[in-house]
């Protein structure tokens, strides 16, 4: 029987197959494991943005910030008209310390600016804003 | 069942047997023609002590020159050594027509000493006596009585023999074989740890997304998630976009200069600024440059626009 004579080799033989079976199946891991990894990674990277986005565009305090933008400027100076999630605000006669509080106000505001005008009359400014969120 | 090979035909070789025509495998016992055999009384616990120590024992009993593999056993208080050539006893078998594939094991008439309480004969003019606890091989006219004889057969099959496997050609000794094997097995084997380690990591990462996914149900599926992102990366875009002009004209009005209209919306920007005299207007427009803005002078004044869509 040819196979007896060679029963060392094959036993060897036999041990490497399945030593490089052993490093097959390390290496799909590996492989596997970095696909995965990164598969994982980016949906957990992507689930953070949208939480994060969530947090900053959906937040519901948001209604009542853009509330103070009514009562940050006298009364006597503000037009204030809101609907729903959206708010037209006219300011007439603000002095430069008070249209700089108010656009500070307003860009730290997480809404969507549909019109921001600021014009100039004599020594104070007259606003028009506008926004959705 | 029996997995020593033991259950083999048993046959007895020595110098004057017949030559064999055998198509299966079998086992072969030698008789002392093929070995050379010493007793001795040695405080030895074990048998591999004793194999360690064999070659010296057999120094000037065996030919020199010739490679000689020791076998070794207790007897009572006696440790049993015994010296063969393999080399030669292969080329012996070979000789009388033994295919050595077919050999699965070789065992000494010593082993099976017990067994001999009756002389066993071998061919004509020899038979195999123990004397003294030894086998030797004696001329047949020295037997005291003519029978009754020993009747050779599988029973005489001891437990433990030697393998031919080294004998007959193979590239690898059984010992390098078996050396070979378990380094390869023990390199499978931490290559299946390692990568059953690695599939365990991926675990974690899923159960990290699983554990996410579980505080905020809502974001389960991908569409949604893409869809949100879409919709707010949009809006966040759009409006980093807005406050950062709004940032770059507060940064553009400094002594000399006034925002005289400003104006935004979804789409463009238009500003306008008065500067106080040229220089300013000038430095203006060089801030202007630095932030990207393309400025418009106003014929007939310092006055400045600047206007971009977002």
């Amino acid at each position: 029987m040819t196979w007896k004579r060679y029963q060392n080799e094959l036993i060897a033989l036999a041990a490497f197959v399945l030593m490089f079976i052993g490093y097959g199946y390390k290496a799909v891991q590996v492989s596997s494991q970095a696909d995965t990894m990164a598969s994982t990674k980016h949906s957990v990277g992507k689930i953070k943005e949208v939480i994060a986005l969530k947090k900053i565009w959906a937040d519901k305090k948001t209604t009542k910030n853009v509330e103070k933008l009514q009562t940050l400027i006298p009364v006597s100076k503000v037009q204030w008209s809101s609907k729903s999630k959206k708010v037209t605000a006219s300011y007439k006669g603000l002095s430069a310390k008070e249209l700089n509080k108010l656009v500070t106000k307003i860009l730290n505001l997480p809404v969507e600016i549909q019109k921001l005008k600021i014009q100039k009359i004599a020594s104070s400014y007259d606003v028009e804003f506008k926004c959705k969120w | 069942m029996n997995f020593t090979g033991n259950n083999k035909e048993l046959i007895l070789a020595h110098t004057s047997m017949k030559p064999v025509d055998l198509s299966y495998t079998v086992n072969v016992m030698l008789t002392p023609q093929f070995y050379t055999l010493k007793k001795e009384v040695l405080p030895l616990n074990y048998a591999y002590q004793a194999k360690r120590i064999a070659p010296s024992l057999f120094e000037g009993l065996v030919e020199e020159g010739r490679d000689h593999d020791y076998i070794v056993w207790k007897e009572g208080d006696e440790w049993v050594f015994l010296a063969y050539d393999m080399e030669m006893i292969t080329a012996f078998l070979a000789r009388k027509g033994f295919v050595l594939e077919n050999v699965s094991k070789i065992f000494f008439a010593q082993q099976a000493v017990d067994l001999f309480d009756k002389p066993l004969v071998l061919g004509e003019n020899e038979a195999l006596v123990s004397l003294d606890d030894m086998i030797v091989v004696v001329p047949r006219g020295a037997l005291m009585e003519e029978g009754p004889f020993l009747v050779f057969d599988n029973s005489f099959t001891p437990k433990k023999g030697v393998g031919l496997q080294d004998a007959y050609g193979s590239v690898l000794s059984m010992k390098q074989a078996s050396t070979l094997a378990v380094i390869f097995t023990l390199f499978s084997l931490m290559f299946f740890v390692e990568g059953s380690r690695y599939s365990n990591n991926v675990q974690v990462g899923e159960a990290q997304m699983q554990e996410l996914l579980e505080d905020y149900p809502s974001l389960q599926s991908k569409y949604t998630r893409d869809n949100i992102i879409t919709k707010y990366k949009t809006i966040d875009t759009a409006e980093r976009k807005k406050r950062e002009i709004v940032k770059m004209v507060s940064d553009m009005i400094f002594k000399g200069v006034t925002l005289t209209s400003f104006d935004i919306d979804e789409k463009s920007y238009k500003v306008q600024f008065s500067c106080k005299d040229a220089q300013v207007a000038n430095r203006v427009k060089a801030l202007a440059k630095k932030n990207n803005l393309s400025t418009t002078a106003i014929a007939g004044s310092n006055d400045l626009k600047i206007e971009g869509a977002l």
